[in-house]
């Protein structure tokens, strides 16, 4: 998609968007139109408490402890909260397949860091990634089952504050 | 300057059949994190890679589903088991129609 | 024969006494170094139209501007403040308002080198004493105050800031912390874990593998600077017409010998610094210290040599004369802080131990050989210099411009650490 083409979808669609996710309490000011686009607010979806995010994804399914398949490696403290390496390895019981792997920071304002979905097929439930965290939190890793069985293995990771002297 | 998409991917040089292996995969990518002014998030179109999609000869194998809590400059390990010769490919797509692409040859003997 | 002799002798003394003079200057431009880097990075201070004195600095940094303060600059001929004293304020301190302030980070704070008792005390240090259960002390009042308006009285070389007598703290605000201080007594609580205390803190894991380019970023931008050796710059020439063979070969070994003194700008010099000059002069192309394109060419340069020792030239006189004015600067009190290098960065000081949540680096470790190095904390490739100018927010301390030769010869001084050690840049770190 070229620049000129972006330009005039975003023009078009202006008038229809402006009548989308108006707060309250803004008053008499004018309010500007909602940004577009995958990386808007409106797609970000809320910030949200991380019993919110954990009903929002799995309904109100159990979290079993999956302390014993759930091989999960974090720093117990981190040096900073830009980058936080992870590595999730699952072993799942005979038979059963993982689905998918969620990352998640509790405290983060959307706590959910990412979602690795494993096709049936070659992929192992194994995945690192680096993490950005806000402030120190527990970082919980949930396993789905191709049965839909949630696992769960957490960890408190502290984050060292910035500068000399913290 | 390292360029926004600047894909790096890393295999082991040779493996048997049946193998599982073990793939690193970074991208050059600001990973735009949400800006507040008083308080209150700034209304914009972050700059993010939201979704990487993984193929083995040819076939989607995985999918991650990422947000700006994924650090600058994403990295990723991810395994699978080699059957068979072929290319290992990761796409990376971003918020802004951005689409990113790093591959290597998986050598099966 | 007697008027040849007493000439031949005037003419010896002469030349012993302009040697005598040379010693401590050689190696020294022969006139003030012009700075060739980036705005940052000048250690400019600006007067605003309200009179006030604003710092010009990288993005982020404060702009106060510490003028009243010692700094390395070889002309700054001030003296560290000698240690004063100041009367006790009549008004008891308030305790609660002193734990406030012993943990605010806009001060000390007092935690980066204190532990104190509380969960919410996150991340102490410990270069200075815990002083969790320093109340059972019962030392008077009186006498803590001193300690900390200025410690150098009862310890002359104290690593602990003479916070009153520079005026860091008020007499008022000290009073406070002394009563703070005065309720921190024993039994203490159990840990609930090893790491609040720094005495049981586990050590930090670093970044992995720092030559790994799916790790580490900084590596593909010193790869991309490949293009930029081959690019023609405005006089029509490129690094590769003079340099042949690519970067990796024909810069094959020259990190290992640097910094060193320079004879055409009869100065100390870091492949930094030199490529400030020497890109522009040579080709058009104009690398400014501590900007990107400097960083990435530098880097690009130093990765030509991974793997080799360190060979620094300490014998040469220029070298010799530049260590020693190195090493005087590592040791210098400078700033608000009253610190020099030696407070944080040798061991039975502030060494190996931890300054808040930072493990401090111990000098004999060695520690340019990786430099310039990917920082994660700032998502960003910082070089030495920009790494020497960050040690002045916290020291309260105006910093010299990047290129400046007084950070030059420290440099020169901090690589001897290094010396037969191998070259891995970039580095990747907090």
């Amino acid at each position: 998609m070229n620049r000129s083409t972006r330009k005039l979808s975003r023009r078009q669609l202006l008038g229809s968007m402006t009548a989308l996710g108006v707060a309250a309490g803004l008053g008499a000011r004018p309010r500007a139109a909602a940004a577009q686009g995958a990386g808007s607010l409106a797609s970000l979806g809320p910030e949200e408490a991380v019993d919110a995010t954990i009903r929002r994804l799995f309904g109100g399914r159990a979290l079993k402890d999956g302390a014993a398949q759930i091989k999960l490696d974090l720093p117990l403290i981190a040096e900073n909260g830009a980058v936080v390496p992870v590595t999730v390895e699952v072993t799942p019981p005979p038979a059963a397949q993982v689905k998918a792997i969620y990352v998640i920071s509790d405290k983060n304002r959307r706590p959910l860091n990412a979602k690795f979905v494993f096709n049936p097929g070659p992929a192992a439930p194994i995945i690192g990634t680096n993490l950005r965290l806000g402030e120190s939190t527990d970082v919980r890793v949930i396993a789905e089952l191709a049965d839909g069985t949630l696992l769960q293995a957490k960890r408190e990771v502290k984050v060292t504050v910035g500068g000399c002297g913290g | 300057m390292a360029d926004i998409g600047n894909v790096r991917i890393r295999v082991p040089g040779s493996v048997k059949a049946g193998d599982v292996v073990r793939a690193r995969v970074l991208v050059i990518h600001p990973m735009e994190i949400v800006e507040r002014r008083g308080g209150r998030p700034v209304d914009k179109n972050y700059h993010f890679i939201n979704r990487v999609v993984v193929t083995y000869l040819g076939r989607e194998i995985a999918q991650f589903e990422t947000t700006q809590s994924i650090s600058e400059n994403p990295f990723f390990a991810f395994a699978f088991k080699a059957t068979e010769p072929g290319q290992l490919k990761v796409t990376f797509l971003d918020t802004h129609g951005g689409k990113f692409e790093g591959s290597a040859d998986i050598k099966v003997t | 024969m007697a008027a040849r002799q007493a000439r031949a002798l005037a003419v010896a003394v002469l030349i012993a006494g302009c040697a005598a003079s040379d010693g401590a200057r050689a190696g020294l431009p022969p006139t003030p170094w012009a700075t060739r880097a980036i705005p940052e990075a000048r250690g400019e201070v600006r007067v605003l139209p309200d009179g006030k004195r604003e710092a010009v600095r990288y993005r982020g940094w404060t702009t106060e501007d510490f003028g009243a303060y010692r700094t390395y600059a070889y002309d700054d001929a001030r003296p560290a403040p000698p240690p004063a004293r100041a009367l006790t304020p009549a008004e008891p301190g308030n305790a609660a308002e002193g734990r406030r302030l012993f943990l605010s980070r806009s001060l000390g704070p007092c935690t980066g080198c204190h532990l104190v008792q509380g969960e919410d005390v996150w991340p102490a240090g410990n270069v200075g004493p815990d002083l969790s259960t320093y109340g059972d002390r019962n030392l008077p009042d009186p006498y803590v105050f001193g300690m900390i308006y200025d410690a150098r009285h009862v310890f002359p070389f104290s690593v602990m800031p003479p916070w009153g007598t520079m005026g860091a703290l008020s007499p008022a605000q000290i009073t406070h912390l002394v009563a703070f201080l005065q309720t921190q007594k024993g039994p203490l609580p159990p840990e609930t874990g090893p790491e609040r205390n720094p005495a049981t803190r586990p050590r930090p894991v670093g970044f992995g593998d720092n030559l790994d380019p799916t790790n580490n970023p900084a590596v593909l931008r010193a790869e991309d600077a490949e293009a930029a050796w081959a690019r023609r710059g405005p006089a029509g020439k490129a690094c590769a017409d003079c340099h042949a063979g690519g970067a990796g070969q024909a810069m094959r070994g020259v990190a290992t010998r640097y910094p060193r003194y320079v004879r055409e700008y009869r100065r100390v010099m870091s492949l930094e610094d030199l490529l400030t000059v020497h890109a522009v002069e040579r080709t058009g192309t104009a690398l400014p210290a501590e900007s990107a394109a400097n960083l990435d060419m530098t880097m690009l340069i130093k990765m030509a040599s991974n793997g080799m020792p360190i060979q620094l030239d300490v014998v040469r006189p220029e070298h010799q004369a530049a260590l020693a004015r190195g090493k005087a600067s590592f040791e210098r009190r400078v700033g608000q802080r009253n610190h020099a290098c030696v407070d944080c960065h040798t061991v039975d000081r502030g060494g190996d131990k931890f300054l808040g949540g930072r493990l401090l680096a111990l000098v004999d470790a060695g520690l340019t050989r990786h430099f310039p190095t990917w920082r994660t904390s700032q998502a960003d490739v910082w070089g030495m210099r920009r790494r020497m100018q960050w040690c002045m927010t916290p020291l309260g301390m105006n910093m010299l411009p990047a290129d400046a030769v007084e950070y030059a010869e420290l440099e020169l001084y901090l690589t001897t650490f290094d010396q037969g050690k191998p070259v891995s840049v970039p580095g990747i770190r907090h």
